[in-house]
């Protein structure tokens, strides 16, 4: 083994022993698996960079010297071919994606094969911990792999093989490359979007640029972020960009579409073909989040008075591109859906039959208006592939896919997820770490020790310290109990669409909110009494016979404030429903912020008013 | 979003490219203005206090200097930016190989960690000022600044941050109001002073390193290379550029004026940060403390917040390993353990009992100073590479300043050793 970090610097010495330059740099042939080094360019007396061809010229070669056949004047320089790709320049140093394990890497070192064959071949990049060690000084590579071992963690290398590099900023396109070689074009657009979002933004353009129509079509419908495609969309140019909308399904482009703003979306409408721009028009015509904005029009249809043979006949006149076939959907002689037919009972059935004879009549169907969740949910529950939509004359308008339809419910999940508090707060979902989470749940501490600031504050000319805390402790409560006000909400509005004929009505759940109110804050006021009459009573010792009024008091307000909280929780589901139909997120953890912050404006004002009655101030 | 698409249209069509859009101009401002407000740290505050509290007007001439140098260094880091779409780390690695830019991480990352380490010392005194002892305000800054780096989402605070910082605005108040002799400032403002004495000289070679962090050409490149800036939109990243340069000089020539005019003539040196506060007493009496501890612990908090993000992606960015608040520690070990240790490493240097924090501060700008110039050598190299440039490459001028400000600090900081090692301090 011979790495390319051990070669590089060392002298050139020609078959006289005379010194005629410093190896600078290894070209090799690209149409290998393990690429043969074809040439040697090393740098000449003053600092002249000169190529010769590896096979003719150089002798032998170790990690001190590289001796040439040939005196130096016998040398024929050669040129860089264009299937030839420099290590050094091209590769080294450089960022490049392992399609093997699907990541975005930098090369540390070049890995070659042995010094004793006659042929030198590249056999893989390195990208791990060794190469860097070895880079910065062989010794420390040799230190760390000792200590490795005494601690039993051995160091493997991390070697790339060439035929899973893609290298990212060089365009290969037009440099023949091996057939086994795997390029991103090869994999799966999801996969290809993953790498994607992990490149920096100047290189995802370049590499998107790389890839062909299908594949960038495949590739945008992946993002999750809909604003990086968006971009990426921006920065191509029209026609290109055109092209890829025609590619991609009616949905997914749409979705796209939808993005971008106005000027510049319609002028890629208008460069695409008419009927693909009309597919698109028409899902861009329906609302977002409705079944008409995530359907396909792409459906194989036939009239019902046809057989089997004509439906097979159908789909193997199919675009290559075409949407998967699920279902094969009958229409009757005024366009309108009538029957479905599956896949299987086309299989298993004789070419004569009639179509009408396998059907299925009593079809589930959606209306373009629908929630795009309902029409999800739909599909879960009647275990369809895919869902028609129809219009109300009955006639097939597209259909919902199952893949779609999952999208939806992960999505939906994502957003119930947020309401209710718990995690998944935008860009941190997912790794939002345990004590981010407890801090979070525990944000009423921080809120309460406010609140004794703010009550110190206000009544802090007329109160001792001891009596203002004492005075504060039902705040706590009050706190706890408006973070629970607004969970109760969130679960409501999780579990009930007001669109629900069942779900019970606004009216209801304000009179609910406002018995809640009443009987927690009568609880609040019931126990803070019980606590006041054992204070009062001849077991305690005298010394905290004050405090029976503060605590009165402060228990007074934190009832009122609690009555206050519940009473309020109408106001909150009709902020998360309106927020909810504009189609905006809405963030549990500030809903029950802003809660908490009312709780505490409306103990204040309420310790302040009763101050005078109760007997606190003067 | 939108006006990126729109801003790329604008571009390709020549006759827009004539004249700079307002709008355009104000997207693109931002950057500059963050990184010149917490270019208003504890550093940068410390430094000034003192450069005025003990020279009085006479380190003036410095700011105009470094507004200078500031926006060569700046422009140069936005242009490599918009030209490469690479950051700063990456070219350096890409550029030198592996030994090298292991010697400019290394650089960056002791600078950074002193800087952090700044940031801390600034919080923990500014909380002084309100009676928190630093054993409890570090502790907690360190977990605040800890998860908001983490979870990445320092930037939903960051206005409210950069808003505190503003308080910095009151030395311009401040400066007009203690009615210093104008004619007197304006004259040191342009005649070069100096005082040979080893004092003086770290005081200079602090301020070069408050002026001109290395940090702050990290972040300027990098957040040109988030925006996928290219070439045609440099004359808007200039705009930002020089704004936030002379916004960032304007405060710090206010700072030096105010301290000069009110604590010089009273004798008062800068030993702490009540003694720095004293300086806006004659604007708001006895609020000066409570106004300049919040604007210190704003400035400071930011800049910390904003530190250890920026130093664990360049490192991870030139060694190729995972980076971004998104990534699981799973994912990406390297860059939020850097993040870690460099948060730990320096709220545990500051809550060691009775040490000097202004003292941390001054010594934490000396060492980006001298560190400086080690970063600036890779980037003039990188910038005036016309493989790697084009026809964007560093012109002869701007070549001729940044070697001069390389040989000016480099200088500077021997003198400063030498005289120190024969004991002249």
């Amino acid at each position: 083994m011979i790495y390319l970090s051990q070669l590089l610097g060392n002298p050139v010495l020609d078959a006289d022993g005379e010194k005629v330059g410093t190896v600078s740099d290894l070209g090799i042939a690209t149409g290998e698996v393990f690429p043969r080094i074809t040439s040697l360019a090393f740098m000449g007396p003053g600092r002249t960079p000169i190529m010769v061809s590896w096979r003719k010229f150089v002798d032998t070669y170790d990690e001190h010297e590289v001796h040439l056949k040939v005196v130096s004047t016998d040398l024929r320089f050669s040129f860089l071919q264009p299937d030839e790709v420099l290590l050094a320049r091209d590769i080294l140093n450089k960022q490049i994606v392992d399609t093997h394990g699907m990541r975005v890497v930098r090369v540390n070192d070049l890995k070659l094969s042995d010094t004793s064959s006659t042929q030198l071949r590249l056999l893989g990049a390195e990208v791990g911990a060794r190469g860097l060690l070895r880079s910065l000084h062989p010794a420390l590579e040799r230190v760390a792999l000792r200590l490795a071992r005494t601690f039993g963690h051995p160091l493997p290398e991390r070697i790339i093989a060439w035929s899973y590099m893609d290298l990212v900023e060089r365009d290969l396109s037009n440099v023949k490359l091996s057939v086994s070689h795997k390029t991103l074009d090869d994999m799966h657009p999801a996969d290809i979007a993953d790498i994607i979002e992990r490149l920096d933004p100047r290189l995802r353009g370049q590499v998107f640029a790389q890839l062909d129509d299908e594949q960038r079509a495949g590739a945008m419908a992946e993002f999750d972020d809909d604003a990086m495609a968006a971009e990426l969309m921006g920065n191509m140019n029209e026609t290109d960009a055109s092209r890829m909308l025609s590619e991609m399904d009616p949905d997914d482009a749409a979705e796209l579409v939808s993005e971008l703003d106005y000027d510049k979306a319609e002028k890629l409408l208008r460069l695409m073909g008419v009927q693909e721009q009309r597919a698109i028009r028409q899902l861009l015509g329906y609302r977002e989040n409705t079944a008409g904005r995530i359907m396909t029009s792409e459906v194989a249809t036939i009239d019902e008075g046809a057989t089997v043979a004509d439906a097979v006949a159908l789909l193997r006149g199919l675009d290559e591109d075409f949407e998967a076939v699920r279902y094969v959907y009958l229409t009757d002689g005024d366009g309108r859906l009538s029957g479905v037919v599956t896949l299987n009972a086309l299989i298993v059935a004789e070419g004569a039959t009639r179509l009408s004879e396998l059907a299925t009549q009593d079809l589930v169907t959606a209306s373009p208006e629908d929630d795009q969740e309902d029409v999800a949910e739909d599909i879960a529950k009647y275990d369809l592939l895919a869902m028609p939509v129809v219009n109300d004359e009955g006639r097939l308008l597209g259909i919902v896919t199952v893949d779609d339809a999952l999208d939806v419910l992960e999505e939906e999940h994502a957003e119930d997820l947020r309401v209710a508090g718990g995690a998944a707060d935008g860009e941190d979902s997912g790794h939002a770490s345990a004590l981010i989470w407890l801090v979070r749940r525990n944000a009423w501490v921080a809120l309460w020790a406010i609140g004794v600031l703010a009550l110190a504050f206000v009544v802090g000319g007329s109160l001792g310290l001891g009596e203002t805390l004492v005075a504060a402790i039902p705040l706590a409560v009050a706190l706890v109990l408006a973070d629970d006000a607004v969970s109760y909400v969130t679960n409501f509005f999780i579990e009930h669409d007001p669109d629900d004929e069942d779900s019970p009505s606004m009216i209801g759940f304000t009179f609910r909110g406002l018995g809640l109110g009443v009987a927690l804050g009568a609880l609040v006021a019931l126990i803070v009494l019980a606590l006041e009459s054992v204070i009062a009573s001849p077991a305690v010792p005298a010394s905290l016979d004050g405090l029976g009024p503060v605590l009165t008091t402060g228990g007074a307000a934190a009832a009122a404030s609690t009555f206050f909280s519940f009473s309020s929780s109408p106001l909150y589901l009709a902020v998360l429903r309106s927020r909810d139909e504009r189609n905006k997120e809405t963030s549990g953890f500030t809903l029950s912020m802003v809660a908490m912050l009312l709780a505490a404006v409306v103990y204040l004002v309420a310790v302040v008013a009763l101050a005078a009655p109760m007997g606190l101030v003067g | 979003m939108a006006d990126r698409t729109r801003d790329r249209g604008a571009s390709d069509e020549r006759d827009a490219r004539q004249r700079l859009q307002p709008r355009l101009i104000l997207a693109a401002m931002g950057p500059g203005m963050v990184a010149a407000l917490a270019g208003a740290d504890a550093g940068g505050v410390a430094t000034y206090s003192n450069a005025g509290a003990l020279f009085g007007f006479h380190q003036l001439w410095t700011v105009p200097v470094m507004c200078f140098l500031l926006i060569v260094a700046q422009e140069t880091a936005a242009r490599m930016g918009c030209v490469t779409g690479k950051g700063l780390a990456s070219l350096i690695r890409e550029q030198f190989g592996v030994r090298l830019s292991a010697l400019a991480m290394l650089a960056l990352l002791v600078s950074n960690t002193t800087v952090t380490l700044s940031e801390f010392a600034g919080i923990a005194s500014a909380l002084a000022l309100f009676d928190v002892p630093p054993i409890v305000s570090v502790p907690v800054a360190a977990l605040a600044i800890w998860l908001l780096t983490m979870s990445g989402s320092y930037r939903r605070i960051e206005k409210v941050l950069l808003a505190i910082a503003c308080v910095f605005v009151t030395y311009i108040v401040a400066g007009v109001m203690v009615g210093p002799d104008w004619g007197q400032a304006l004259i040191n403002t342009v005649v070069p002073h100096v005082t040979p004495t080893p004092q003086y000289l770290s005081l200079l070679v602090a301020s070069v390193g408050t002026a001109i962090a290395p940090w702050m050409l990290f972040l300027a490149q990098s957040n040109v290379v988030e925006k996928n800036a290219h070439a045609d939109d440099l004359p808007y990243q200039r705009v930002d550029t020089v704004t936030g340069a002379v916004a960032a000089s304007v405060i710090s020539w206010f700072i030096i004026l105010t301290t000069g005019a009110v604590l010089h003539p009273a004798g008062i040196s800068v030993n702490g940060a009540e003694d720095a506060a004293a300086a806006l007493a004659p604007l708001v009496g006895d609020y000066a403390e409570a106004l300049f501890g919040a604007g210190l612990t704003g400035a400071s908090f930011l800049a910390a917040c904003v530190l250890p993000g920026i130093t664990s992606s360049a490192v991870c960015e030139a060694f190729g390993w995972e980076r971004g608040a998104d990534r699981s520690w799973a994912e990406a070990p390297i860059y939020r353990g850097i993040i870690t240790a460099v948060i730990a490493v320096s709220a545990v240097v500051v809550v060691i009992p009775n040490v000097n924090l202004f003292g941390i501060m001054m010594i934490a700008q000396v060492i980006n100073g001298v560190l400086l110039p080690v970063l600036l050598v890779f980037m003039v190299l990188i910038a005036s590479d016309r493989h790697v440039m084009g026809r964007y490459a560093n012109s002869r001028l701007w070549n001729a300043l940044t070697w001069f400000t390389i040989v000016a600090v480099t200088v500077l900081t021997v003198i400063m050793f030498v005289m120190q090692a024969m004991g002249m301090g």
